[in-house]
């Protein structure tokens, strides 16, 4: 491991850019490559802040695909859980990202072809139930609207945490932060086990995810830093 | 003609639509179509043929057909529509001009050509390639500088200097951009490629990816360093000729020269721009590599991830993400000042009228001392006083003036009681009770 440039704790929290990297983990944002300073800043200050934000009830997680995020242990910083569509075209984006034909275009997808990946794997009706499923006998076509809104909402909030980047138009950037919602099925254990622990290390939840997905809508990010930006 | 009526590189782009709308340009070739130009650029190449006859055209067409759909019938038939689509599509010409004489002779276009050459002949941007080009134009740049300076008559200028500027230089760098273009569509092959290579074999395509990655960064990272060496050296001679053309009063050349100073920058910014993209793209597809393909030899990571996705709902689960409330940030208040109390805007005050320098006139004094002069001179009829106090006044003032008169009269030379005193005029408007008044001693009594 190089020589990091902080000596200590003090040293890593005096530096110029820790606040807005703070501001951004405690709101949930992943932190890789893209975000250029800020990730060689955490590569270099890990080792001081890990111990720091345990004080705080959270981990600082770094993981071995290239991003950091802050994961909540306790109550005593603020935490929520991923929404249903949030869910949903997460694990679609990192279908997408682990698809060879992504390389194609350098990592690019458009927001036709995560929505069309999506109605692919679970299927139109499956989707249209998981995503708009409260009344009986719904319009087909407003129902299909909904989905649609819902699926760029998600993909907004997404682009909050650092998950994909928005970029002009239709076109998002896929960022390997998209991996996390492989995890539980990375491993040799069984999807069931990976999940078990994935809860046991407070990674994640089982069940839908009550929170209301307005909730999230103040939970902006700060933005990366200009020369990170695609 | 079907050749531009307008330079692509200085007309107005609205006018330049017009133009193409105007004249119903449109392509319209079927892979047959472009077998059978091929099928006659090769021939041509081979056997040194500038043009064709129409028996050879058919021959070629027939050959075409039957090597690439052999179950084609009535290739004569087909083989005058061909020759006809491709003569109304411009891409071949009749040259010889003999009309219904006798059987033409056919070429193939510039375009036809150009059509070949984009499919077939693989053009482009090499090291090798890219060195012999910046070198000719070095060499001709240098003798374009030698001959503007030895330039003394417009002949020498236009032959020397401005048709190689035009010509030579202008193919030389239009050389450099389309094997650019060549190498750009070679990147996109590339990528498809990759992308494909992986979609088929997954783990026992990473050596094969890895190498076209890293040959092509390597190419454009030497093409990148080529550019940026020679484009200076180039950039170098057309600042020399410029300047030559400027002392020697020649606008015309400069032009000429700032256009192809802007067709290199344009190359070299071309250089930068492909190794930066390359770059990202690099770093994206070798992380790609090392992370998913090597990590993940059978691809199972996608199958299960496709099956979690599509039975979400049967086992939902939901990631966990920080999400701590914005700090609060105390503002400093300032409290409110009281509001003012009503009230009703002051009016400005009248200035003080300015006093007259000159002593206050005193008119009533004046007619006085008037009056008492009168009758001091020994005037005793009041209507005769009143005629000489009122004569210039104006008629509206006679009257109260003749009062006033009376008045004064009264008071300075007091009136003898008479039981008749008649009425007499003063003047045209103004008649009085007449009074006679004491002489001599009249006015002090």
């Amino acid at each position: 491991m190089s020589e990091s440039q902080f000596r200590d704790v003090g040293d890593a929290v005096s530096d110029e850019s820790y606040p807005d990297i703070d501001l951004a983990l405690r709101r949930g944002r992943h932190i890789d490559q893209h975000d250029g300073p800020w990730y060689t800043y955490l590569l270099d200050a890990a080792p001081f802040l890990e111990p720091f934000y345990r004080r705080f009830g959270a981990e600082l997680v770094r993981v071995n695909d290239g991003y950091f995020y802050l994961l909540p242990t306790s109550d005593r910083l603020g935490k929520r859980h991923l929404s249903v569509p949030e869910m949903l075209v997460g694990q679609t984006l990192a279908l997408l990202y682990l698809d060879p034909l992504t390389i194609q275009k350098g990592g690019n997808v458009t927001r036709d072809e995560v929505l069309g990946h999506l109605a692919s794997v679970m299927g139109s009706e499956a989707l249209i139930r998981a995503l708009h499923s409260k009344k009986k006998r719904v319009d087909e076509r407003v129902a299909q609207e909904a989905v649609r809104q819902k699926v760029h909402d998600a993909l907004r909030r997404l682009s909050t945490l650092g998950f994909v980047d928005l970029l002009n138009g239709e076109q998002l950037k896929l960022r390997p932060a998209l991996l996390r919602f492989a995890e539980s099925v990375r491993g040799a254990d069984s999807p069931a086990e990976a999940l078990a622990k994935l809860v046991a290390k407070g990674e994640a939840v089982l069940g839908d995810s009550e929170a209301s997905e307005g909730d999230s809508d103040a939970e902006s990010s700060e933005g990366a830093p200009e020369d990170a930006e695609e | 003609m079907f050749e531009p009526k307008l330079a692509v590189g200085t007309a107005d782009p609205a006018r330049l639509l017009a133009e193409l709308v105007e004249r119903k340009v449109s392509l319209e070739l079927t892979t047959l179509d472009l077998g059978f130009v091929a099928l006659l650029a090769a021939r041509a190449s081979q056997a040194g043929l500038a043009s064709f006859t129409e028996a050879q055209l058919s021959d070629a067409f027939e050959l075409t057909c039957q090597t690439m759909d052999p179950s084609l019938d009535n290739l004569k038939l087909r083989a005058t529509h061909a020759i006809r689509r491709l003569r109304e599509q411009r891409m071949l010409v009749r040259v010889d001009g003999a009309g219904v004489v006798r059987a033409g002779e056919f070429a193939l276009s510039r375009l036809a050509s150009a059509i070949v050459e984009f499919f077939l002949e693989e053009e482009v941007l090499t090291r090798e390639s890219l060195t012999l080009l910046t070198r000719s134009l070095l060499g001709s740049l240098a003798e374009i500088l030698q001959a503007a300076e030895a330039a003394e008559s417009d002949d020498a200028w236009r032959s020397g200097v401005t048709a190689p500027l035009r010509v030579t230089v202008n193919e030389l760098i239009s050389g450099i951009e389309r094997r650019q273009r060549g190498l750009d569509v070679q990147q996109e092959e590339f990528q498809r490629e990759m992308s494909k290579l992986l979609e088929v074999d997954w783990f026992n395509a990473l050596d094969r990816c890895q190498s076209l990655l890293d040959s092509t960064a390597k190419t454009l990272r030497e093409l990148n360093e080529i550019l940026l060496r020679d484009t200076h050296l180039l950039l170098n001679l057309l600042a020399d000729v410029s300047d030559v053309a400027v002392q020697r009063a020649r606008p015309d050349v400069e032009a000429v020269a700032r256009r192809v100073m802007e067709q290199i920058d344009r190359i070299a910014a071309w250089g930068s721009a492909r190794q930066r993209a390359w770059s990202e793209y690099y770093e994206y597809v070798h992380r790609y590599l090392r992370d998913i393909v090597r990590l993940d030899p059978s691809r199972a990571l996608t199958q299960r991830l496709r099956s979690q996705l599509s039975e979400h709902s049967a086992r939902p689960f939901a990631l966990t993400v920080a999400a701590a409330p914005p700090l609060r940030l105390l503002r400093s208040v300032l409290p409110p000042e009281p509001p003012l109390p009503v009230r009703r805007p002051k009016r400005e005050k009248e200035d003080e009228p300015e006093l007259p320098a000159e002593p206050a006139r005193d008119p009533l004094g004046e007619l006085e001392a008037q009056i008492a002069e009168l009758l001091h001179q020994g005037v005793t009829d009041l209507a005769e006083l009143t005629a000489r106090v009122t004569a210039d006044l104006a008629l509206s003032e006679q009257f109260l003036a003749a009062g006033r008169v009376a008045h004064i009269v009264a008071r300075l030379a007091r009136p003898p009681v008479n039981n008749h005193r008649p009425w007499v005029p003063v003047n045209d408007g103004l008649v009085i009770e007449e009074w006679r008044l004491k002489k001599a001693s009249a006015g002090h009594e």
